[in-house]
């Protein structure tokens, strides 16, 4: 193909046939697949090819993917995996530093509150435009978790889970189903809280994931760290 | 049941989950069809990669009337499965078997059956002379270039280049 140079309709039609059994090279395929977005009549000439052709899909055998690809395609996305990460990639981190500056604010707040004061706390957010929920872990053992703002409306079949990831664990622990006004607290000894302890919720069906891991997306997650002036 | 149609409106809404649902509804499906032009896992887990986040991207885009949502992911796929493979230098003829396209036998376009477009297909493409089909079927099913096809038939590759597009245009005049 020569540049943006006018197609016959017999040229533009055995192009589009060719470009959609896919026998032209990585420079005509490049040249077509520009040209799509601007040109209507190749457009539809490829789709009307997709087709045509499309029934020929099935004589591929089906096969599994590797286990961990749908993890890698949803960390691409800048989702989080649906099995939480034990290696802190690059996106945990912008989201880490995301949460401190939040974090320092409400810190600031909490330390004006009567003791207890919380010894380590965090803030789940996925964004910051989106409504946060307030992780503590006070003195007693106790996590607290309130929302910060209304969190929104859950699918009528799903419900939201708390899960807390340990250093160094390989699995998260279940620490129960959050009720809908966000408001929840685990009691002492569930789990023991300490900094770097991963903590997030997961959208999950009815009951609860029935695996016992998180099998849902991540709607919110936090590291635990020191609170401030404690 | 929710259909694939359904799930790529749900996903162009915003609506994060869809993706994970077509994700596991089609993911056997579609890794087969990258595995089949790519003939390597990682390779074709690649290409599943890339045409999910293309999914993702272009979801909005997919229109019910110009067909079904599950060709339109196979397309999507084929496409980075067909780009994966042109950057895996497949334009270059090779003598090394491990590269080369020996093990690939032909598809029995036989198996088209099941709806009233892919038998309509399988009688089309019966009509064309066996190794103009070969061609067409090695190309669409497992990605070969020009002169992969051309070895793998043993013809020159000139002679394959014509007889490709001429059976294109015949499966287009006998389709229409």
């Amino acid at each position: 193909m020569s540049g943006a140079s006018p197609l016959t309709p017999e040229e533009r039609d055995a192009l589009a046939g060719e470009y959609v059994l896919g026998t032209l090279d990585a420079a005509e395929a490049a040249a077509v697949r520009a040209r799509l977005a601007t040109d209507g009549a190749l457009a539809a000439a490829v789709a009307g090819w997709e087709a045509r052709l499309a029934p020929l899909q099935s004589l591929a055998p089906p096969e599994a993917p590797p286990p961990g690809l749908w993890d890698r395609i949803a960390a691409s996305l800048g989702e989080a995996p649906a099995r939480p990460a034990v290696t802190p990639r690059p996106f945990w981190r912008l989201w880490a530093l995301g949460s401190t500056a939040v974090a320092a604010g409400l810190a600031a707040f909490l330390v004006l509150r009567p003791a207890p004061a919380p010894q380590l706390m965090t803030v789940l957010l996925t964004s910051p435009e989106q409504s946060a929920f307030l992780v503590e872990a006070g003195r007693d053992g106790a996590l607290r978790l309130a929302a910060v703002n209304a969190p929104g409306p859950v699918p009528p079949d799903r419900v939201r889970q708390l899960w807390a990831l340990a250093p160094g664990a390989t699995a998260p622990v279940s620490l129960g189903l959050l009720p809908p006004e966000g408001r929840f607290t685990v009691a002492p000894g569930t789990i023991r809280p300490e900094p770097g302890m991963l903590i997030e919720i997961t959208l999950e069906p009815s009951g609860g994931s029935p695996t016992g891991r998180p099998t849902g997306p991540i709607l919110f997650i936090g590291r635990l760290a020191p609170a401030r002036g404690t | 049941m929710t259909s694939q149609a359904e799930l790529l409106a749900a996903l162009a809404a915003g609506e994060r989950d869809a993706l994970r649902r077509l994700y596991e509804a089609q993911s056997v499906r579609l890794f087969g069809i990258a595995q089949a032009i790519l003939r390597d896992r990682d390779a074709a887990a690649d290409a599943l990669h890339d045409a999910f986040l293309s999914i993702a991207r272009r979801a909005g885009q997919f229109d019910p009337a110009r067909g079904a949502a599950e060709a339109w992911l196979g397309a999507v796929v084929r496409h980075a499965a067909l780009d994966l493979a042109r950057k895996r230098g497949r334009e270059r003829p090779t003598d090394d078997p491990a590269l080369g396209d020996a093990p690939v036998a032909p598809p029995q376009h036989d198996a088209l059956e099941g709806s009233a477009e892919a038998e309509r297909l399988r009688r089309c493409l019966d009509a064309l002379p066996e190794k103009n089909r070969q061609g067409i079927l090695l190309a669409f099913v497992h990605g070969l270039s020009h002169p992969q096809v051309a070895a793998r038939l043993e013809l020159p590759l000139g002679t394959v280049k014509a007889w490709i597009r001429r059976g294109l245009l015949t499966l287009r005049e006998c389709l229409a």
